[in-house]
């Protein structure tokens, strides 16, 4: 069991080895983000005329969008292709020699990528209490952000099994960098990423509840923020739970099929 | 022991006409053609021993090793190797295992060679006290040891090659699958790598395959070859009988006014090629040689056994 610790322990140090990629991605981009839709959503307010729209108020929202893109690292983990891109150069060959399952290997290494951007989730959010707005936080507390923080992470391995399913599909395809892209879109879309699904018409809302992508981005947003009862959290995480298992039947299958299609190539 | 019996491989890929219309020809219709990598083959290859696999490139060289290590599937036969069937991928096979890609990274790039030691240790489970052994033993004789905390992508070429061996070897695998593990390396560095891997050869006695395009490799390592040409084996027996196979001819070296040419005669012919040769081409200068193994395998590799 010690190679768990040794392979986060490996996947830690590649994030650490470059400092000033390392503090661009963990202050600057998140803040610029920050800021872009903070600055869009008070025209929005503005001209509207409103305080509040869909249950958020501006001061909310700005706390909505530090904790989304955020979140998004947690769930795309060491980021997309990042199967497809070994199939495709032939690097995925280390992982066949190597006497231990390859989907562990990888999936532990996703979740490195999950826990490291977790606590970057509870630093920023600590920085932007203090410094910048006290007043979203009002129905924020310890419990709500550990509880939203299980639930991304319960999502990331949901989100990694199905990247695996699909980026498996370069073992037939070689080149699935659309696919991947195509994932992300919906994810970022339809989860509520880029704008919260309340936000959405009813219908579609009644669509999105038989996929996973609400319960992986809006509901953990959603219990950080203190807006979620502990009944949707138990149900949201029973789902991913369930959608985890569906995915993980569906690596099995692809990669049962697949294995035959790898060539190997550059060696 | 490795116990090969009619492994074939055949691959199929699409071809492309060059240019734009091509391109856009093959978005909605691709011709596929298929090639037969590796046509049946058999080998038997005994604990201890190093065989080396020559061949030109696109032969099947790559193909057999990526097959026998368990990276792709072949298309029909069977292998053996320590009782596994290789791309069954049994995590006891892997144990024993270990390939080396000239002209691939396994260890990690971002990071000094001892980090990723530290994970093969857990990954291959060693004992400390192999490890501890093994990274003094092999730091030492690959003249390593201070680029050991070194980000490896800042290595040199010759330097990541040694620690890609250090890599490799950690675990003192049984079988051991080298393809062209001295390619782009300079001279001392090729050196340095072939008395690297004839002393582990001594010390740890594994099964070896060895692929290489340097000549010196194989004279200096493999007593054995195997020579496959488009996917077939044309010759599997020991090096200096490939050499006697030309035994009964002679290699002429002709120095003209145009360059130098090699022409093979039989014995009993020579004196006559020779006064031919002094008729049709102004001589400068004019070497009577036995074929060298190079030639031998050049030859062979070009024309099949036949030829010989």
């Amino acid at each position: 069991m010690k190679w768990w610790k040794d392979v986060m322990g490996m996947e830690l140090r590649k994030i650490l080895a470059y400092r000033s990629d390392f503090w661009i991605t963990f202050l600057g981009q998140t803040f610029i983000q920050l800021m872009v839709a903070r600055a869009l959503w008070q025209a929005i307010f503005e001209t509207q005329g409103v305080s509040e729209m869909q249950g958020f108020t501006l001061e909310m929202m700005g706390l909505y969008y530090l904790i989304a893109p955020i979140g998004m690292k947690i769930l795309n983990g060491p980021n997309f292709g990042f199967l497809a891109q070994e199939i495709y150069d032939g690097t995925f060959t280390r992982y066949l020699l190597y006497p231990l399952s390859v989907f562990q290997y990888k999936t532990l290494t996703y979740l490195t990528y999950s826990l490291f951007y977790s606590l970057q989730m509870i630093i920023l959010l600590g920085i932007y209490r203090l410094f910048i707005s006290e007043v979203a936080f009002t129905s924020v507390d310890v419990g709500h952000l550990f509880l939203g923080l299980l639930l991304f992470i319960i999502g990331a391995i949901a989100y990694c099994m199905m990247g695996m399913m699909i980026e498996m599909i370069a073992l037939w395809a070689d080149n699935i960098w659309s696919l991947a892209v195509m994932l992300r879109f919906f994810t970022s879309f339809f989860g509520g990423a880029l704008i919260p699904i309340t936000f959405l018409p009813v219908w579609a809302q009644n669509i999105l509840v038989w996929t996973p992508f609400p319960y992986l981005l809006s509901l953990p947003i959603r219990t950080i923020m203190g807006l979620s009862t502990f009944q949707e959290v138990t149900q949201g995480a029973l789902i991913l739970m369930l959608w985890t298992l569906i995915f993980m039947e569906g690596v099995k299958l692809v990669w049962k099929k697949g294995q035959f299609k790898y060539t190997g190539v550059g060696i | 022991m490795i116990e090969v019996k009619n492994l074939s491989k055949t691959f199929t890929s699409h071809v492309k006409e060059p240019g734009l219309k091509g391109s856009i020809k093959s978005l909605f219709s691709r011709e596929l053609v298929t090639k037969d990598a590796l046509k049946p083959v058999n080998l038997n290859i005994e604990q201890g021993e190093i065989v080396g696999l020559i061949g030109a490139n696109g032969a099947g060289k790559t193909t057999l090793i990526k097959i026998l290590a368990g990276i792709v599937h072949p298309t029909a036969g069977e292998a053996k190797i320590l009782g596994y069937t290789p791309w069954e991928r049994a995590n006891e096979y892997r144990r024993q295992m270990a390939l080396i890609m000239g002209q691939k990274n396994q260890v990690w790039w971002d990071l000094p060679a001892l980090d990723s030691f530290i994970l093969l240790k857990e990954i291959y489970q060693i004992p400390d006290a192999q490890y501890k052994y093994n990274i003094e033993f092999l730091a030492e004789i690959l003249m390593v040891k201070d680029q050991l905390k070194t980000q490896v992508r800042k290595l040199s070429l010759g330097e990541r090659m040694k620690i890609e061996l250090m890599a490799a070897l950690l675990h003192n695998p049984k079988v051991i699958f080298l393809d062209e593990p001295t390619i782009g390396l300079d001279i001392s560095a090729q050196k340095a790598v072939r008395g690297f891997l004839r002393q582990y050869q001594k010390e740890f006695k594994p099964m070896t395959i060895l692929t290489s395009h340097y000549m010196e490799d194989i004279k200096e390592l493999c007593p054995r070859i195997v020579i496959i040409k488009s996917g077939e084996f044309v010759y599997d027996g020991s090096l200096s009988d490939v050499q006697k196979m030309m035994g009964d001819e002679k290699v002429l070296s002709v120095t003209t006014q145009n360059g130098v040419f090699k022409v093979s005669v039989p014995r009993q012919d020579l004196a006559k090629k020779t006064h031919e040769l002094f008729e049709e081409h102004y001589v400068l200068d004019l070497n009577i040689q036995d074929p060298s193994i190079e030639d031998v395998i050049e030859s062979i590799m070009k024309n099949g056994i036949g030829a010989t």
